[in-house]
């Protein structure tokens, strides 16, 4: 337990300077975070009719897509790194490794934090209900401990394999269309299909609890099994491999 | 009470691994071809025991496995074979400058660096100022490290070290080439004395150090590895000297 505790605490240091490496002190970096989604954003909505969707609430259901993949895009490519980007690092000290992965999410949950604001200033500006945000909080911990599952077997590949960040960008670039963020799956016949696509699952569940206010609960279900399916095989991995992690590098 | 065990342990590398892409890794599984083993033996066979209240020493050439010896106790690298047997939390510290970041304050350094030695939030608040004092660095707290001279630097890397090693009271202490502080004269001789106090708090300690006059004022006890081998144990003057007189 106090060993939790203590990967736990590395994490938050780790993440606290990185966040403050990033953004060098200033909080106006913030605003980095969020021009890149806001552009894709309004490029996507300005598409809107040649896509031809006819989607209620269509400006709120690309960007909450939007936000909800871009987490996961962002977590996931920045954990290949992490290990073997800090040869030096894990060589000379002896820290949780695992805090290494971690606090690249909670990196990234900063910036998430910051989305989810601007969503629900849009929210607002289109007179939705907030009532469904309420169960926001827990559909993000399950596509937290998804990511961080996935993040943890990247970053054992990333150990070994020295071009993994180049095999996953092609391979989120692929998900991202693969998965409807601008287009429902109704429109592409493929409904059998999405239901391979671990994402599609937890976006599903938070367009339906926040913008629809439809509170399926059997989503909780779902989500519950992919991520813990995902953390145990993440970790399994990890842990199994980590002890070679020092040398490999 | 014995602290540290090892029996008959050995490391090999593998320097022929080479960190492949993707496609390389595909290709080699499908073709027939072997990869070669190009293994050097970095440890060969070490056996050594320090107990509690022991300092130990350890000497010999670049690259004869000094630090590969402490990284296998420290659990950083897996033995090949043999046995460890720690009997306690070991702490190991390989040079000071570790974690350290350029571009943030030192403030902000100093819960870094205490928080990857070990230190909760709680323990870190209450050995601060401490940590400030002893650096003699308090008018620095907000300028960032890029703005620091090397000497200062270390000055500040040596504070945080030691007290935060010492703050864990740890049983068993690792330290490769973590003696001198890089400091000016009066702080070199202040940091010393702060060194001798944590080494000698009764915690068993493993030295690596060029330094022999340092090996030979507080250890017990020396070790000469060479090649990975162990090459004679004794006390620090004769395997000082019997090193000195193998460089010849």
């Amino acid at each position: 337990m106090s060993k939790i505790k203590n990967i736990l605490g590395v994490s938050a240091s780790l993440a606290k300077a990185g966040f403050k490496l990033r953004n060098e002190g200033s909080y106006i970096g913030i605003f980095w975070y969020l021009l890149e989604p806001l552009l894709m954003f309004m490029i996507l909505l300005g598409l809107q009719r040649i896509i031809n969707a006819e989607i209620p609430s269509y400006p709120l259901y690309l960007l909450l897509g939007l936000i909800m993949f871009n987490f996961f895009s962002n977590s996931t490519s920045q954990a290949i790194n992490v290990i073997s980007g800090k040869v030096k690092f894990i060589k000379s000290m002896k820290i949780p490794q695992e805090a290494l992965v971690i606090s690249a999410l909670l990196q990234t949950t900063f910036s998430h934090i910051f989305e989810i604001i601007l969503l629900g200033v849009f929210m607002t500006y289109y007179g939705s209900s907030f009532l469904g945000m309420l169960f926001y909080p827990l559909i993000f911990i399950f596509l937290f401990i998804f990511s961080l599952g996935i993040s943890l077997i990247l970053a054992t590949l990333g150990v070994f394999i020295t071009d993994m960040n180049n095999v996953w960008r092609v391979l989120t670039r692929l998900l991202w269309f693969a998965t409807p963020i601008f287009y429902t799956v109704k429109e592409t016949g493929l409904t059998k299909v999405m239901a391979f696509n671990p994402l599609y699952y937890f976006i599903t569940a938070g367009r339906d609890f926040v913008i629809y206010q439809r509170f399926d609960m059997i989503f909780f279900i779902y989500l519950a099994l992919i991520s813990m399916a995902s953390l145990i095989l993440g970790l399994w991995i990890f842990e199994r491999y980590k002890n070679k992690f020092a040398e490999a590098v | 009470m014995e602290r540290i065990k090892a029996n008959r342990v050995s490391k090999k590398f593998n320097i022929r691994i080479k960190r492949k892409g993707i496609l390389g890794r595909l290709l080699f599984l499908l073709s027939d071809e072997k990869e070669e083993n190009m293994e050097i033996e970095v440890l060969k066979e070490i056996s050594i025991s320090v107990n509690s209240g022991e300092i130990l020493g350890l000497i010999g050439r670049n690259g004869s496995g000094k630090s590969t010896l402490l990284r296998v106790l420290a659990g950083i690298y897996q033995a090949d074979s043999g046995e460890i047997k720690m009997n306690g939390e070991p702490v190991y510290l390989a040079g000071l400058n570790n974690g350290l970041e350029d571009k943030l304050t030192m403030r902000e350094n100093i819960f870094l660096v205490s928080s990857l030695l070990g230190l909760g939030q709680k323990d870190i608040k209450q050995k601060f100022d401490e940590i400030v004092a002893f650096s003699e660095l308090k008018d620095y707290l907000d300028v960032k490290l890029s703005k620091f001279s090397s000497g200062m630097i270390s000055r500040l890397a040596f504070s945080i070290s030691v007290f935060c090693v010492s703050h864990k009271n740890p049983d068993i202490l690792l330290l490769d080439e973590v003696f001198s502080s890089g400091g000016d004269k009066r702080f070199q001789e202040k940091s010393l004395k702060k060194m001798e106090e944590l080494i000698k708090g009764g915690a068993a300690v493993i030295l690596v150090s060029h330094d022999l006059d340092l090996i030979q004022k507080y250890c017990n006890r020396c070790i000469l590895i060479e090649k990975g081998i162990m090459k004679k144990e004794g006390l620090p003057k004769e395997v000082t000297k019997y090193y000195l007189d193998s460089l010849k």
